[in-house]
């Protein structure tokens, strides 16, 4: 997959939000941040509001009660922006997916750009995503040049 | 005309205090430039963000002055209670209250003072 730019413009932060997740993916994300994968030597890194985020990463499906928040959330990301989803529950609903409780995966809730499944997937498959999430909004940036 | 003054505490120029102010304002002006520009306006990116909730009012979310001596005058609700009483509003009770003190002043000075 080529690379729109020679390199990239800047670090990619990241917000993280979980809509209902049991927190297996959630400590999937922490582990890619630990000293065996340090995703942050890449320079991306986890920011503490969405207003400084380049990208969401969303995990757990959406429940009834964070419908609002996470539109809210995602409206708040500067453009150009992209939306990870981490695991199956995001992507489909996953164990959860008959519960009454749910408005659905994430993306009945807001659009997504990137899907990475898993029960919970692996650091290595999150952080391919993230890079994918990351070209895709390098693309982005280049056409709002 | 010389704006130099040598006070006990040291030099002061006021030109030279307008001039700091000016140099800092445009250190600050430099430095907001440098923000991201791209925020739209009149959207929630714009909006402070409170974990997804709606944020409120600014005097429903602002910590007024009072708040920080709450304890001081919880502890102290005996005698906050009286002294609001005292504070009626109302010019006639604050004469009396002035007149009352003057009296006993004067009083204590006719008794005991003077000698």
């Amino acid at each position: 997959m080529p690379v729109p730019t020679k390199s990239f413009d800047r670090s990619l932060w990241v917000f993280h939000v979980n809509t209902g997740s049991c927190n297996g993916c959630d400590i999937e994300i922490l582990a890619a941040l630990t000293p065996r994968y340090d995703v942050e030597r890449f320079g991306i890194k986890l920011v503490g509001s969405p207003r400084h985020a380049d990208a969401l990463l969303v995990t757990g499906p959406v429940t009834r009660d964070m419908v609002d928040k996470v539109k809210r959330i995602y409206n708040q990301v500067p453009d150009p922006k992209v939306v990870i989803v981490i695991g199956s529950c995001g992507i489909s609903g996953g164990v959860f997916h008959e519960s009454y409780n749910l408005a659905g995966p994430v993306d009945k809730v807001i659009p997504v750009d990137v899907y990475v499944p898993g029960c919970p997937p692996r650091p290595e498959a999150i952080i391919d995503g993230v890079v994918k999430a990351w070209m895709k909004l390098e693309k982005l940036r280049g056409e709002k040049k | 005309m010389n704006l130099d003054f040598l006070t006990p505490y040291g030099f002061w120029n006021p030109i030279l205090w307008l001039l700091v102010i000016f140099v800092t304002l445009l250190i600050a002006y430099l430095l907001w430039l440098r923000g991201n520009p791209k925020y739209k306006k009149g959207t929630d990116q714009t909006q402070p963000f409170l974990s997804g909730y709606a944020p409120e009012s600014k005097e429903a979310m602002m910590v007024s002055a009072s708040n920080i001596y709450w304890g001081f005058t919880s502890s102290l609700k005996g005698y906050y209670d009286f002294l609001r009483k005292m504070h009626t509003g109302d010019v006639r009770d604050y004469l009396g209250w002035y007149v009352g003190i003057m009296a006993i002043m004067l009083l204590a000075y006719i008794l005991w003072g003077g000698a």
